[in-house]
């Protein structure tokens, strides 16, 4: 089966940000050894280096189905990435200490596609009702109450009625931190069902750091720096700042059509229409262009 | 670069909501339109030559743009090889529409930069992480930045 192979190795080294990195020991398919390579965890790809400094990977492992397991072994710090597909390949490892192997066991079991989907959806569910118990509205309590809106061009923020959708989503709750989420063939479907409905809702790129384009109303410093520096009180009114009160998102309705203004809470639609459009090409061409 | 090639062949078999025939025409000269099942399961698209069980093959989604060409048709190239374009061509507008939508989601990129915003904007609002419940706040990969590039922060404060 081909495979977009020179753009997957470029992935492994681009400047995107790796989920884990590190030295361990992987047991050789056809030489039985244990040889050390250097490991760069991005997502749900596992590639390996022969050296840190390499060009290229020697290769990667797609974790997408897999489990980890701690293995017997008489290698110290063992565990094993499994598959459960017939013939699969199992893939023996090792670290230098303990807490290595801990740390990678713990990357590796939760880097998954469906698990960070679930970490996602999670939140957006508890954002939803943060901001219904909060009441979306012209004036808002505390700042603004974006979300993340569909970015096709010329798009606008879609209608949704508050109630129904929003509270569907919790079917598949996150479980708790020490075990990874199960997954399960209806779990998923249903997760990709309403993801296809709130996904489309979250359309953009996020370009620089959400909170640029949340506070997008407010260009500058103020508004990414509100998550590390809000230590006093808990609500910031980052937005507030210099006094310019962000537009509400008017609620989305599922198949409503693009075109109409429901929300009651929004003054000119049209105007808030145009400027969400023109905010997300501009970020979304920036971020474009910085690739 | 090696990689599990059945491994990925057992993702290719996983239920999608996004599969569907369309024409699809490879990046070199002189490839022509061919009718393809196009699958789309987590971030990868899969193509397959219909009725056959095993993808011929499979691109990864990461680092990849997504353009609509015409009405029906769009395209995806991949950063380090921008003048290489796949080509899809849809039935309708509608679905090219849905297509476009549903890649540029399927990366885990994308999945990342919608989490900090969420884990953001909760924050600022109720002044709780709400990652800390399950035990994953300090994970490198749900970190906020503020430039382009994610980078480790220091938390402490959360």
């Amino acid at each position: 089966m081909k495979l977009n192979e020179r753009s997957v190795a470029h992935y492994a080294t681009c400047d995107s940000p790796p989920d884990k990195t590190g030295f361990l020991f992987k047991k050789g398919e056809r030489n039985t050894a244990y040889h050390r390579r250097w490991f760069v965890l991005k997502g749900n790809m596992l590639f390996y280096f022969e050296e840190r400094d390499s060009r290229e990977p020697i290769g990667v492992i797609v974790l997408e189905g897999c489990t980890v397991e701690l293995c017997e072994s008489a290698e110290e710090f063992a565990f094993a990435i499994k598959f459960d597909c017939a013939k699969a390949r199992v893939y023996k490892m090792a670290a230098e200490n303990q807490a290595a192997m801990e740390s990678w066991v713990k990357a590796l079991s939760r880097a998954s596609f469906d698990y960070m989907r679930l970490v996602v959806k999670e939140l957006e569910r508890q954002l939803e009702e943060i901001q219904e118990a909060a009441g979306v509205g012209c004036v808002g309590a505390g700042g603004l109450q974006c979300k993340p809106k569909a970015s096709r061009r010329n798009q606008v923020a879609r209608s949704r009625s508050g109630a129904s959708s929003s509270s569907s989503s919790s079917s598949s709750s996150l479980s708790s931190a020490s075990s990874a989420p199960p997954m399960s063939g209806s779990g998923q479907k249903s997760l990709l069902d309403e993801g296809h409905h709130t996904s489309k809702e979250n359309g953009v790129a996020w370009s620089k750091a959400p909170g640029t384009l949340a506070n997008g109303f407010v260009e500058g410093a103020s508004s990414c720096v509100a998550w590390e520096s809000s230590t006093d009180s808990g609500i910031s009114t980052g937005c507030g700042a210099d006094g310019v009160r962000a537009p509400p998102v008017p609620p989305r309705r599922r198949g409503a059509s693009l075109e109409s203004p429901v929300s009651p809470g929004t003054g000119c639609f049209s105007k808030l229409h145009d400027w969400y459009g023109r905010e997300v090409e501009e970020l979304r061409a920036q971020w474009l262009q910085s690739q | 670069m090696r990689f599990n090639e059945k491994e990925l062949v057992s993702l290719s078999r996983q239920p999608s909501e996004m599969a569907a025939e369309l024409g699809m025409r490879g990046p070199k000269k002189g490839d022509v339109l061919k009718k393809r099942l196009v699958k789309l399961v987590v971030n990868f698209l899969f193509y397959f030559r219909t009725d056959e069980e095993e993808p011929i093959g499979a691109l990864l989604l990461e680092q990849c743009r997504v353009e609509k060409e015409d009405s029906q048709t769009f395209s995806i190239v991949f950063l380090d090889e921008a003048e290489r374009k796949y080509l899809f061509e849809c039935d309708s507008e509608e679905q090219c529409g849905e297509w476009i939508d549903s890649i540029i989601k399927a990366s885990y990129e994308f999945m990342r930069k919608n989490l900090i915003f969420y884990r953001t904007e909760i924050h600022r609002l109720t002044g709780k992480d709400p990652l800390e419940q399950y035990g994953i706040s300090d994970e490198t990969r749900f970190q906020v930045s503020n430039g382009l590039q994610l980078m480790p922060r220091d938390t402490s404060s959360l």
